[in-house]
């Protein structure tokens, strides 16, 4: 048995984000808020060790008012459980990690997953955040994951070498985009899901924010966009192209 | 301003510590012993002995950070170097500016930028923060005519063990400088087509490179020739895209290129957004006759 703590981000639709013509900046408005990529992944490794081992699975979002959906879709996914902890303002790692440490200590667990990097920030803040805060080791980069009595054990990745390494739980252990591919539930469970209450709270921790944003904007392409739909054409064209450049 | 920086890995050190020690002091500190980077202007170099996992590293610089008066440390990006980056900031009470692609510092604040939106936006910021994770690549290493003092330091336990390891195959070519690159997406479909895209890189004298999935899922391509956001970002003069649909993370390690030419099946595949030639067809059809025009 181990019982679960799956971390979930929302985020923008990441291939919904057009920059505003005029200042270049994204249009947000226009972009709906979606689980985040490698959350995704997470879920599914935690319903997937449940499946395995047995136990329990307990999803915890900091999101906003768009974030039952998100948490609708864990449920169907076969999180067991889940909390919304309310008023997310942005990315913001400083001030995620105490809200998400403040609510992880008041849930019994033996692990807690994550993405490594989420899509939308990609700054891999969390786990070494966490793992500080709560006094729990992490694993990092994950692509395989075991449970053997008191132990978690992984594969983890690194840029060069590749490692298998252990540690007592409960733990901390972080994704890859790579350690599976999440399932996209049966229509009954999403039906189900629909009806299981979300459970919402507020937190208690005063925001703090360290950084201030002076521009955000999409850079300037300023690509040619030939587009050949007639093959030879295009061959032709590009070969010139090449050769010019191979002088 | 007086900097420590970490990494793992030397070469990347390197790199930093040619990036710090023109905006003011650097210590460096590796858990690697190969190739000490101790030529490059860094007063001391610390190398971290024993079990280096992110817990035991990040106590040490904590206690190097409190011992030394440090105003800064700075951590290059890495799987490890973010896991220590965040675990150390904590230890020190301070905020992290992560994934930094600029650092500069003024009236004691720093400025810096990084990708917004998965790689959509540049997001310029300033930052009260003690501590940095820096992209591969800040800078080019250039060694200084220095020498730095080394010492030893023994890490203390982690509560990581590891029980084995397994080397990677990688590569070991050279993205970041080679001036043609042929890189494959999922559109090739199977291992084999490496060929054609082989055949075409050797055509003009190019590398080969992929996107994620190719590298790293399906291991058609060795980890390291992966470009992208969580990749190598490369900057050759041209970039030809064989069946990459051009998602952002793709992009935004390929943005850098003089000259995009894209080869979808897609006409609506975003890749084609982002290159100056485009043509609109079966990879396994135009692949080989490019290369045939160009052997010739
Ligand atoms: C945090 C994070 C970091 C990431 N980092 C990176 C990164 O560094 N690098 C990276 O690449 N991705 C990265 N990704 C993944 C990225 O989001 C995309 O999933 C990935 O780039 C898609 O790869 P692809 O274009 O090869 O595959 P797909 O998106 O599946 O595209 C395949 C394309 O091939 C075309 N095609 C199919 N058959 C043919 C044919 N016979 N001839 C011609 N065209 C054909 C299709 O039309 C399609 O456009 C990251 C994702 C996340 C969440």
């Amino acid at each position: 048995m181990v019982d679960i703590i799956v971390l979930v981000k929302q985020m923008h639709d990441l291939e919904q984000i057009k920059p505003d013509p005029s200042t270049g900046e994204p249009m947000l408005e226009k972009s709906p808020f979606k689980m985040e990529t490698i959350s995704e992944n997470a879920v599914e490794a935690a319903v997937q060790l449940k499946e395995k081992y047995g136990g329990k699975v307990t999803a915890l979002l900091f999101g906003n008012s768009d974030a039952g959906q998100i948490m609708k879709k864990a449920y169907a996914m076969g999180c067991d459980d889940g909390y919304v902890i309310t008023e997310y303002t942005g990315n913001n790692h400083f001030y995620t990690s105490q809200v998400l440490a403040e609510k992880i200590k008041t849930i019994k667990h033996d692990l807690i997953l994550l993405g490594n990097q989420s899509a939308d920030s990609v700054t891999g803040m969390l786990a070494g955040r966490l793992s500080a805060i709560l006094g729990e080791p992490v694993l990092g980069n994950a692509v395989s994951i075991e449970i053997e009595g008191e132990d978690a054990k992984i594969k983890r990745v690194l840029e060069k070498n590749n490692y298998y390494v252990k540690t007592h739980l409960p733990a901390i252990i972080s994704v890859t985009q790579e350690i599976n591919e999440p399932r996209l539930p049966p229509v009954m469970r999403i039906m189900q899901a629909g009806r299981k209450p979300i459970n919402s709270e507020k937190t208690t921790v005063q925001e703090i924010k360290n950084f201030t944003v002076v521009s955000n904007k999409a850079p300037i392409s300023e690509r040619k966009k030939l587009i050949f739909e007639d093959v030879d054409k295009g061959i032709e064209e590009v070969v010139k192209v090449i050769k010019e450049e191979m002088r | 301003m007086k900097f420590l920086t970490f990494s793992e890995d030397n070469q990347l050190l390197a790199q930093m510590i040619t990036f710090l020690r023109s905006r003011g002091e650097v210590d460096a500190a590796t858990s690697s012993d190969r190739d000490m980077p101790i030529e490059y202007g860094a007063g001391v170099v610390y190398a971290l002995r024993g079990n280096a996992q992110y817990d035991s590293i990040s106590a040490a610089l904590k206690n190097l950070f409190e011992s030394s008066g440090y105003d800064a440390v700075v951590i290059a990006s890495t799987v490890l170097g973010r896991e220590v980056a965040g675990h150390l900031s904590v230890g020190i009470g301070s905020d992290v500016a992560p994934e930094l692609s600029s650092l500069e510092f003024k009236d004691g604040k720093a400025i810096t930028k990084r990708w917004g939106y998965g790689g959509k936006t540049v997001i310029e910021e300033t930052w009260n923060a003690r501590v940095f994770t820096l992209l591969p690549g800040i800078t080019d290493a250039e060694k200084n005519g220095s020498e730095s003092t080394l010492k030893d330091i023994q890490l203390g336990d982690s509560r990581v063990e590891i029980i084995s390891e397994e080397p990677k195959n990688l590569g070991g070519g050279n993205l970041e400088s080679a001036k043609i690159i042929v890189s494959v997406g999922r559109g090739l479909g199977k291992k084999e087509g490496i060929e054609v895209a082989q055949k075409l890189a050797d055509a003009v004298g190019g590398e080969i490179a992929g996107s994620r999935p190719v590298c790293l899922d399906y291991q058609w391509l060795s980890e390291d020739r992966q470009v992208g956001l969580s990749g190598k970002k490369v900057k050759p003069k041209v970039y030809i895209a064989l069946g990459i649909s051009g998602q952002i993370q793709h992009i935004a390690g390929m943005r850098g290129s003089k000259i995009v030419i894209a080869i979808n099946k897609d006409k609506s595949a975003p890749i084609f957004e982002e290159s100056d030639y485009g043509i609109v067809g079966d990879l396994y059809q135009v692949a080989p006759k490019l290369t045939e025009k160009l052997a010739a």
